[in-house]
Formats: structure tokens, C-alpha cells, sequence
């Protein structure tokens, strides 16, 4: 009894504790705002005269402030000499390469917390311990990836401040003590991420679990929180916000960080990190499946590699979402962004986008088809397989149509004009958000036959609510076919525009009503036997298509974001004079990315054979033993 | 409601599901200022 009073005051000092480091941290950031607005400039002059002008005098900077109380910094009007310059290699391409490594393990890191958590909480309200030790594997292959996101970091800061020093300087004006927020919030990362980590199995079972869930929960917080700095700082470059049109500081820290894309963009990468981190888990699990030589380990990696699938394509759906709102919130801000990114040069790439996202649906769905072969229930549904197939792939060509081909005057003539008269239609966006609409409906299906699979289920009213799932899927996608072709070749432009979001709301019923419905009917649900470890090494290659295309495709559309800056590096704000002051070159941008994207792979790799390291141990030799 | 009749079952959550995406067209094509006539078509 006293024992269990102790342990109980043990636990409210820990989440007292916790609770006053996450209040500290909120404080923080409001009283580094505070700070910030409350700055006394002593001497705006010498301000302005600090810094490199290129030749101007301080006047021509001199902007009169809006609000007291901020720095009137304007940003600085740069030349093609002031940029420095590595051995004549493109400043641009050093940064790209490193820029793109650190968000993608930063990306990596920042979703496994959030899934370990979810599947820590789930072993623990079940009792299944096959949960937790997978949460706790899940940690350890980011432990690797957390210190070489923070090499990364370290490397990009110091690439940045060598090669666009003034630029850096300028941001570091605009976004002030919020840096060194970021930086502190490091250390609680770092502090959340290690207590998390190493006290996994100290902190395992009864009320310590929750205090370890809420470690958990606090590392994520901290996590989020650093992933929704940073990318006020991309925001700001694309449409900045708090400041006046020669860039100096009118706004406060929240109007600089509230720009128009800066939650689009805070929801795009949260779940897109999620797909990504989950796609990463699931080729680990593959590669851990296939060096496998015992049952029991193909077991757990095979039940490993469809969570991992499972999650990666959960989160995968409602990303095409995301993008539409973040693309028309570009189109909103600047028509001329937009255009620059899906109507001129960048165009071309959503069809290489389309491409990348038809082979991460394909393959997920193809992984689906084959671990449903680990259960006999799935006979019921095999013989649909083939028509899902179907659709997919006549999705996927209609997605990767393009609206104009890039002719000589020769095939121009032979085709009758500059758009053929069967593929023109198909190239347009109306029957490409049915494509991809459908796709996601299809997808959703085979991952709900897939759950179906292993149950037979008893509930009395499980004619009636199949007849309403059957019923939801045949009107969903007579709808979104409806509302594709009628809104989008009959009638007007803004009717087009509009009824895409009907067609984006009819997906999501079939996904919310799906998984509404099976929740209830899989309540008292016979669970048929699946056996784990005995699906086709084929279903493993599935998994490791999906990094390698999740990877490719985030450096692409990283590249299309960037890009649309043109020659801003702070857009209408900071000219980019740099001899890289253009949009590169799509063949230039496409070896770039594959650099990456191999790059990338290899450090994967890596993490995968130092977790595996961690579970060796070699036998003590002979000659030690004293055996002979 | 008969659950143990399937042709019920099928008519009731045919007729319920294609009312939700009726209902679901007009309101999601009027909340973005598009109002659709009882037949779908755009309001002119």
C-alpha cells in the first residue's frame, strides 16, 4: 500500500515535472516574441551600415518602420560578387545536396516518434507485448538516423552561412531569438529522445508505462514544434509575411511565422513524414525478412513490414489533400507562382510526380494482394483483385497522360494538330482528379479486404452494413466519375475548380465511413488463423520499392517548391543575383535528385546494418575459451 | 428496420447513401459560392 502511494507521488513529481518543462517551453517561445518586439534599436544606421551593402549606401536601405519597436532591416539588394564560392563548385548544388539530405533524415526522425508512440499505446492498452518490442526496434533504427539528421544540420548551417552570408544574415534579422528557440528546443529533443529511449524497458509495465508513454508524448511535442519552426522559415521565402516590400520588419515573430503557406505546408510535411517514416520501418522490416533464417524472426518481420505498410499507406491517402490545399493556397497567394509551378517548365514534373505516386500505390497495393495469401479467409476476395488491378493501372496511364507533347512540325501534322484527339482530354486536370481519385478509392478498398481478410464476422446487422459499405464505394465513384466529367467539360472554369473538392469529399467518405464501419463490425468478430512469416519474399521488394519512390519523389516536389521562388530568394522581397539565379534545368535537376535519393539510400543502409550490429554478438573464439 | 431481408437492406442503404451525396454536392459546391439547381447543374 505505501509502496503503491510512493510510486503514485513518484509519478505526479515526473509529470508535474514534465508539465513544467512543457510550460517553460511555451513561455519561452512567448517571451522571446515579447523580447523581440520589445528590442530598442539604438542605432538604426549603424544597423543598416553593418551590413554588406554591395556597393549602395545605407539611404537606399533606409526604410521607415510601420510599428515602433521593430528593426527597420531592409533586406539587402545583393550582387553576383558578393556570393562566396567553393573550389568553382555551384553554391547551389553544395546546399541542395545537403539541404535535401537533412530534411530527409529530419523527416525520418520527426514521424517514427509520432507512430512508436501510437504503437506503444496500443501494446499497452492491449497487453500484446509483440507491440512494444516493435515501438522500441522502431526507436532504435532512428537513434542512428537522430545523429546524422543533427551532421546534416550542422553541415547545411555552416554551408549557408559560408555561401549566402548576407542572405542568412538577413533571415537571421527577420526571424531573431525565434532561432535560438529552435536551437534550445534541441536539447529538449535530445532530452525527451534519450530518457525516451533508454528508458524503455526501466519504465515498462503498470503506471511507469504512462509516465514512458508521456515521455514519448513529450518528445513528439517537441518534435512537432521544431518542424513547424523551420518551415516558417521556407513559408517566409515563398510569401513573406510581417514585412514591407523592400523586406524590412513591420510585424511581429507571429505575423512573420503565420504567412499563407505556412499551415498547408505544416500539414503536407507532418503527413508526408508519417508515409515516408512508415515506408522507411517497412524496408527495414524487408531486408530484416529476407536475411531472416528462422520462422520465428521471418514472423515478426513480416508482421513488422505490414504495420510499417500499413501505416505508410494510411497516411499516404489524404496526402494528395494536403498538396491540392498548399497548391491553392499558392495559386491565392501569387496566380504567377502557381503558373510558374503547373502550368510553365515545372509542369512536366507532376507528370514525373504522377509516375512516382502510381508506382507507391501499386506497390502498396500489390503488398496487400500478397499478405492477404497469409490467411484462407482471404479466398472470399481474391477473385476482386484482378478488377482493382484493372482500374489502378488504367488510372495510373490516364495520371501520367500529358495535355501537351512536345512535337516537330512533322508528327504535328501527322497527329492533326499539337493535342491528339483521344489523349488532349485525358491530359487535363479534370480526368486526372478522377484518376487519382479512384486510385486512393481502390487502394482504400484493398487495404479494407485486406482487414476483412483474417474475420468472419458475426455482428446481426452485418448484411445491412455491407450493404452500405458496397453501396458508399458505387456511389462514391459514380460521383466522383460524374463530377469529374460533367463539371469538368460541361460547364465553367470555376465549376471545374470546384467540384474537384466534391470529388475529394466523396473519397474521404468512402475512407471515414470505411473505417467507421469495420470498427463496429469487427466488434466480437471470429478471428481466422494468419500465418505470419510465410508470405513471398516478391511482397518484400513491394517495401523497399516504397522508400526508394517516396524518396525520389520528395526530392522532386522539393525541387518544384523551391523553384517556384524563380529568382527571389525571399520572394518580391531579397533579388538571388547568384550566377544560380534560375529555375535548373529539369535533366540538371533530375541527376540531382537521384543523387540524393541514392545518397540517401546508402546512409539507410547504413542505419540498417549498425541496428543490426546491436543484436549480434560474436561467440567467444577457441583459442580464449581454451577448447581445442 | 428487417436486417434479416437482404433486398430491404439493399434499397434502404442505396437510397440513404445516394440522399448523403446528393445532400454532400449542393453543400460542398455552395460553401466555395457555386449553388447547383435541383438537377445538379450550375445555377446561372
Amino acid at each position: 500500500m505505501n509502496s503503491d502511494i510512493l510510486n503514485k507521488n513518484k509519478i505526479r513529481v515526473i509529470l508535474s515535472l514534465l508539465f513544467a518543462l512543457m510550460l517553460a517551453g511555451m513561455i519561452s517561445v512567448s517571451v522571446s516574441n515579447e523580447v523581440y518586439a520589445a528590442s530598442e534599436i539604438t542605432s538604426i544606421e549603424d544597423r543598416i551600415r553593418s551590413v554588406d551593402t554591395g556597393g549602395l549606401s545605407a539611404d537606399q536601405f533606409k526604410v521607415e518602420p510601420k510599428s515602433v519597436g521593430f528593426p527597420p532591416f531592409a533586406a539587402p539588394k545583393l550582387k553576383a560578387k558578393d556570393y562566396s564560392k567553393i573550389m568553382g563548385v555551384s553554391s547551389r548544388s553544395i546546399v541542395w545536396v545537403v539541404a535535401q539530405m537533412h530534411l530527409f533524415f529530419a523527416a525520418f526522425v520527426l514521424a517514427v516518434p509520432l507512430f512508436v508512440l501510437v504503437i506503444e499505446w496500443i501494446g499497452a492498452k492491449s497487453g500484446d507485448e509483440r507491440y512494444d518490442d516493435m515501438a522500441h526496434e522502431c526507436m532504435k533504427i532512428s537513434m542512428t538516423a537522430f545523429s546524422i539528421t543533427a551532421i546534416f544540420g550542422g553541415l547545411l548551417a555552416f554551408a549557408l552561412f559560408i555561401l549566402y552570408p548576407q542572405f542568412m544574415g538577413y533571415m537571421m534579422n527577420v526571424f531573431n531569438t525565434q532561432v535560438l528557440v529552435y536551437a534550445l528546443l534541441f536539447f529538449a529533443e535530445s532530452f525527451f529522445l534519450y530518457l525516451y529511449y533508454y528508458s524503455w524497458y526501466a519504465y515498462r509495465w503498470g503506471n511507469k508505462k504512462w509516465v514512458h508513454l508521456t515521455l514519448g508524448l513529450m518528445l513528439n511535442v517537441v518534435g512537432t514544434t521544431i518542424l513547424l519552426l523551420a518551415n516558417a522559415w521556407v513559408t517566409f521565402m515563398m510569401a513573406p509575411t510581417g514585412v514591407d516590400d523592400a523586406g524590412a520588419v513591420t510585424g511581429g515573430i507571429w505575423e512573420i511565422m503565420r504567412g499563407p503557406l505556412w499551415n498547408p505546408i505544416n500539414l503536407h510535411r507532418f503527413i508526408a513524414n508519417i508515409a515516408f517514416g512508415g515506408a522507411v520501418i517497412g524496408a527495414y522490416a524487408a531486408y530484416k525478412f529476407l536475411s531472416a533464417t528462422d520462422l520465428k524472426a521471418r514472423a515478426h518481420y513480416d508482421w513488422m513490414g505490414y504495420t510499417a505498410n500499413f501505416i505508410a499507406i494510411l497516411a499516404f491517402l489524404p496526402l494528395p489533400f494536403a498538396g491540392y490545399w498548399l497548391m491553392a493556397e499558392i495559386y491565392a497567394y501569387s496566380q504567377q507562382m502557381g503558373i510558374t509551378a503547373m502550368g510553365g517548365i515545372l509542369a512536366w514534373l507532376f507528370i514525373v510526380q504522377a509516375v512516382l505516386i502510381g508506382t507507391i500505390l501499386l506497390a502498396g497495393n500489390y503488398y496487400l494482394w500478397s499478405g492477404m495469401s497469409r490467411t484462407k479467409g482471404s479466398e472470399r476476395y481474391t477473385w476482386m483483385i484482378k478488377y482493382i488491378a484493372m482500374v489502378l493501372v488504367t488510372c495510373f496511364l490516364i495520371w501520367v497522360t500529358p495535355h501537351t507533347l512536345i512535337l516537330s512540325a512533322s508528327e504535328m501534322k501527322l497527329l492533326g494538330g499539337s493535342h491528339h484527339h483521344l489523349l488532349g482530354p485525358l491530359g487535363i486536370m479534370p480526368a486526372k482528379n478522377i484518376a487519382v481519385n479512384l486510385m486512393l478509392i481502390f487502394t482504400f478498398l484493398s487495404f479494407q479486404l485486406y482487414r476483412r481478410s483474417d474475420k468472419e464476422i458475426t455482428v446481426g446487422w452485418a448484411g445491412f452494413g455491407n450493404a452500405l459499405m458496397v453501396s458508399i464505394y458505387v456511389v462514391a465513384i459514380v460521383n466522383v466519375i460524374f463530377a469529374g466529367v460533367y463539371y469538368g467539360y460541361f460547364t465553367n472554369t470555376v465549376y471545374k475548380v470546384g467540384s474537384s473538392v466534391a470529388q475529394v469529399v466523396s473519397t474521404l467518405v468512402v475512407i471515414i465511413a470505411g473505417v467507421v464501419i469495420d470498427t463496429y463490425m469487427f466488434k466480437g468478430a471470429k478471428k481466422l488463423p494468419s500465418e505470419w512469416g510465410k508470405v513471398s519474399n516478391r511482397a518484400q521488394y513491394a517495401l523497399f520499392a516504397l522508400p526508394v519512390a517516396f524518396t525520389w519523389l520528395m526530392a522532386l516536389m522539393g525541387y518544384v517548391r523551391s523553384s517556384v521562388r524563380t529568382n527571389w530568394h525571399v520572394y518580391t522581397v531579397m533579388k538571388d543575383n547568384s550566377p544560380d539565379n534560375y529555375i535548373p534545368a529539369i535533366g540538371f535537376a533530375g541527376n540531382m535528385m537521384t543523387i540524393v535519393t541514392v545518397l540517401f539510400l546508402i546512409f539507410v543502409l547504413f542505419i540498417f546494418w549498425v541496428a543490426s550490429l546491436s543484436d549480434t554478438k560474436q561467440p567467444k573464439p577457441d583459442f580464449l575459451t581454451g577448447d581445442k | 428496420m428487417n436486417m434479416k431481408n437482404p433486398l430491404i437492406n439493399w434499397v434502404l442503404a442505396i437510397v440513404i447513401v445516394v440522399a448523403v451525396f446528393y445532400g454532400l454536392n449542393h453543400g460542398v459546391m455552395s460553401m466555395q459560392g457555386l449553388p447547383l439547381n435541383v438537377d445538379l447543374t450550375p445555377v446561372q
